[in-house]
């Protein structure tokens, strides 16, 4: 596709300048810190981190845990957990290699919860779930609904409620542990890239130069000041709800898995 | 691309071990035979196992740790990046369940030689002396058989072995002062002091944190990069690896690491003989010792034993009172996050510097025994965008929204006294690991008392965040550390070990971790349980061979012995009040 069919193809998908109305043209950096390159500094950096940075951003992992067919759907289902649209094609950041890479490792978190499969199954199971509910609510395969569909349908899981089809998978595997595995991957892969550090203005590593500016939030003299600018998600979309959006666990949280203190 | 000065910073590649920026491990390490019968063998070299080994060497025992993980070299091993850090947790299967599920790895579990100290924040506040006798203060949990007073030498001793830094004055439980001068505030710091201000509440700037506020020997002051929980390349953040354990190899001790211990060994007359282990090559070896201890933290300790089950201990080994597993807790760590205006950048600073303990105590006030204190954190963006999967609800196109605003939001933690109950417990399941070893199975659920205790502090800890100027807060359900699951006590019927940490039921079988703790106040455990194994190790030395060859039991409180602090701390540092 040349850029300009593809721009059309997928305006649906872009998010929108509030003040024209019009979809917001792909660039190489969303986010409001124009111009503020993380690896830019990697000089600054130690060796070390430096070649595992290196890595993520050059060597992606082949794709060697899923078949061909879960492959092609939980990697539209990744863009729709990341979208990334608004990205040029240069600047997307891969999520499905790593995942599939994860499993195929066999790594795990450290724990599955007593009423989990283990997470390759659970992943796969979890497809088999989407797909049947598609079948059921379309007669389609989910790869062939528009993009709003497909998005409503992993909408009814991210509410714990989801479209009927797959009752059976439910009951062998909690729907909101599923969502909670399948969003987690794809934030780690994300915000593991320097390009997602850039877009959201996180400094990245600092050893051993270290951080001088703690106070009020001040840039270091190599980042940059924020610079907002409004946009509405893509009409195609329901993620971006203006409220919190917890209904599904308001009983039952999930407790938090990163470290904290 | 700019470069500094002089060009990008060199791969480390000389043959030296790097502990931190300047430190190196300058001493070829001694190594047991097998079937060399040592004094003490100490399986996990944690927090507490690096204090003990180093104790043990520098008293002249012949001593080994055994340790799952690596041997850590800093320079080569550790990133600045958070997920390049998962090789630190303790990341093998765990199966989790109950009405409030605890999550494990990166949570709260480490691996590796410094253990969980390694990825901890370092917050080290002194448990207060009401904690030490909860049951007869407010009938709830259970009393300890020590007091605060037989530990404070150790706290004391510790505080300098670390260091610890903080301020002149510190106000709660049995006020003292700090040796080591407090930290500039981060911005999360920054809104605790303004909240906590703006509504009455005392707070602590600065510290307690086993973080170094300025150089010291070989060790460079913190650089303030924000990546304790993904360990201190720089080494300036406590951990035994640098601390505690060059001087125990230095002394003669052996870590041998990459070695998984699968089973205690009991021999004739009801005494332990050694450990079976595997190697980084999943090949099985047994090292014979004369005395076992075990330091590998609350899930594994007990997973141990139960899997050092005979026809003797069927049960688990030690654990004629059932109690092995039992009592287990995490403390409540509810994040709450708000959203300011301005920026913030919680990415810099030590995700530990500032904290308030003013809610620590039972107050008649409340519908609630106990209370919780109120703490910084700064998730990085990974652990971040994971709370706001829980806190919002957030994916898809709401989470990149969300995320583009991380450097507006702050994040404080509560943490909230959980007490002990039987049926929080660790159980085997019967699924089994790499090396055939059955994964523990753990089973945690609120009671009544804890699910009130975490209502209040999220709310008051939502109020100071307000006060301190954010428009929206959010707050993330979550549990940090853990303690119990083989408690101390007086009563060999209700406890696993005694005031010192031996197993009632076996006289050369010690168990020296966070799993002892009866209860766990709402300070964080890990100075408790270094000072515990200061404590342990001078019981030890006063014992002498009568561990090696006699059942005798004599519960004598041994002589604090300042001496075997490692060289250049006990007595160093600016003396203050208290
Ligand atoms: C993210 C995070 C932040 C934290 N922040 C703080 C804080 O700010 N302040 C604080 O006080 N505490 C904090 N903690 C908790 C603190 O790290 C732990 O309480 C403490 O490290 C426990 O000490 P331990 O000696 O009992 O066990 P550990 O330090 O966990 O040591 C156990 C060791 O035993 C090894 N081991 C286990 N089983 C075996 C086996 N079978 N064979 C061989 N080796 C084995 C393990 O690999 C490990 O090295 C934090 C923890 C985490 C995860
Ligand atoms: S903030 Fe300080 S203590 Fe923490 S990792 Fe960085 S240098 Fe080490």
């Amino acid at each position: 596709m040349l850029p300009n069919e593809r721009f059309n193809a997928n305006r649906e998908r872009l998010p929108i300048d509030p003040r024209t109305d019009l979809p917001l043209k792909p660039r190489a950096q969303p986010g409001y810190y124009p111009g503020f390159s993380t690896l830019s500094q990697q000089s600054f950096w130690d060796a070390t981190t430096r070649e595992v940075v290196r890595k993520r951003v050059h060597e992606i992992p082949p794709f060697r845990f899923f078949k061909a067919e879960e492959s092609r759907l939980l990697q539209i289902i990744c863009e729709h957990i990341m979208p990334q649209d608004d990205r040029d094609a240069e600047h997307r950041i891969p999520i499905f290699p790593f995942i599939d890479e994860r499993l195929h490792a066999g790594r795990t978190p450290g724990y599955r919860f007593e009423n989990m499969p283990p997470d390759g199954e659970a992943y796969r199971l979890g497809l088999q779930a989407i797909a049947q509910i598609s079948q059921k609510a379309h007669g389609k395969n989910f790869i062939e609904l528009d993009w709003r569909k497909q998005d409503e349908l992993l909408k009814s899981i991210h509410d714990a409620e989801p479209l009927p089809g797959a009752e059976e998978i439910w009951s062998r595997m909690p729907v909101e542990r599923f969502w909670g595995l399948l969003v987690q991957d794809c934030v780690e892969m994300y915000y593991a890239h320097p390009f997602a550090w850039d877009e959201i203005g996180f400094g990245g590593p600092a050893y051993p130069r270290a951080y001088m500016r703690l106070e009020r939030g001040e840039p270091e003299p190599w980042e940059v000041e924020e610079k907002r600018y409004e946009w509405k998600a893509p009409p195609a979309c329901v993620s971006d709800p203006a409220e919190p959006d917890i209904a599904a666990h308001k009983e039952h949280p999930p407790a938090g898995q990163g470290g904290t203190h | 691309m700019k470069t500094p000065i002089g060009g990008e910073f060199e791969e480390a590649h000389d043959h030296e071990h790097h502990l931190g920026a300047m430190q190196r491990l300058d001493a070829p390490m001694r190594r047991f035979a097998d079937d060399d019968e040592v004094d003490y063998l100490v399986v996990g070299v944690g927090a507490a196992g690096g204090v003990l080994l180093q104790r043990l060497a520098r008293a002249g025992f012949r001593v080994v740790g055994l340790e799952a993980g690596p041997f850590w070299d800093t320079e080569k091993d550790w990133v600045s990046d958070e997920k390049g850090s998962h090789q630190l947790y303790w990341e093998d299967m765990r199966i989790t369940g109950g009405e409030n599920p605890l999550t494990f790895g990166a949570n709260n579990s480490g691996k590796g030689v410094g253990g969980g100290s390694v990825h901890w924040a370092a917050f080290t506040p002194r448990f207060h002396p009401s904690d030490f006798e909860v049951y007869t203060r407010d009938g709830v949990g259970v009393d300890w058989p020590i007091s605060y007073w037989d530990l404070k030498p150790y706290y004391e001793l510790l505080e300098l072995e670390m260091p610890v830094a903080g301020p002149a004055w510190y106000p709660w439980g049995d006020p003292h002062g700090y040796a080591y001068g407090p930290h500039p505030m981060g911005g999360v710091g920054d809104a605790l002091i303004r909240g906590c201000t703006k509504l009455g509440i005392g707070v602590s700037a600065g510290g307690p944190v086993a973080i170094l506020s300025g150089s010291r020997n070989d060790r460079p002051h913190c650089i303030y990069r924000g990546f304790c929980i993904q360990g201190c390349k720089v080494g300036a953040k406590a951990s035994t690896l640098i601390t505690h354990v060059p001087d125990a190899v230095r002394n003669g001790a052996e870590v041998r690491p990459r070695s998984m211990a699968s089973r205690i060994q009991l021999g004739k007359e009801n005494r332990v003989t050694g450990v079976s282990y595997f190697d980084r090559e999943g090949r099985e070896h047994f090292q014979k010792a004369k005395a076992v201890i075990v330091c590998g933290y609350a899930i594994e300790t007990p997973r141990l034993l139960m899997n050092s089950a005979c026809d003797e201990y069927p049960d688990g080994l030690a654990n004629s009172s059932g109690t092995l597993g039992r009592y287990l807790m995490a403390q409540a760590g509810t994040v709450v996050l708000g959203r300011f205006d301005e920026l913030v950048r919680m990415y810099k600073a030590p995700p530990a510097h500032a904290l308030t303990e003013e809610f620590y105590e039972t107050d008649p006030k409340r519908d609630f025994a106990r209370g919780f204190a109120i703490q910084t954190v700064g998730p990085l963006p990974i652990a971040f965008a994971k709370q706001m999967m829980v806190a919002r609800g957030s994916w898809g196109w709401g989470m990149r929204r969300v995320m583009m605003d991380y450097n507006h939001w702050c994040a404080f933690g509560v943490l909230g006294e959980i007490l002990p109950w039987p049926d929080n417990r660790v159980t085997l399941s019967d699924e089994r690991d790499q090396f055939g070893i059955r994964i523990p199975h753990i089973h945690f659920s609120l009671h009544e008392n804890d699910k009130k205790l975490i209502k209040f502090a999220q709310g008051k800890t939502e109020e100071v965040m307000h006060a301190a100027g954010a428009k929206e807060t959010l707050n993330e359900a979550r549990f940090a550390h853990l303690v119990g699951a083989a408690r101390m006590g007086k009563d060999p019927a209700t406890s696993v070990v005694d005031l010192f940490g031996r197993t009632h039921d076996i006289a050369n079988l010690f168990i020296c971790d966070g799993s002892i703790l009866p209860t766990q106040g709402s300070a964080n455990p890990g100075l408790t349980i270094q000072a515990l194994a200061a404590r342990t190790a001078d019981y030890l030395i006063s014992q002498g061979a009568t561990v090696f060859n006699s059942d005798k039991r004599d519960l004598t409180p041994p002589p604090v012995r300042p001496h075997l602090s490692p060289p250049g701390t006990h007595g160093k540092g600016v003396p203050r009040f208290g």
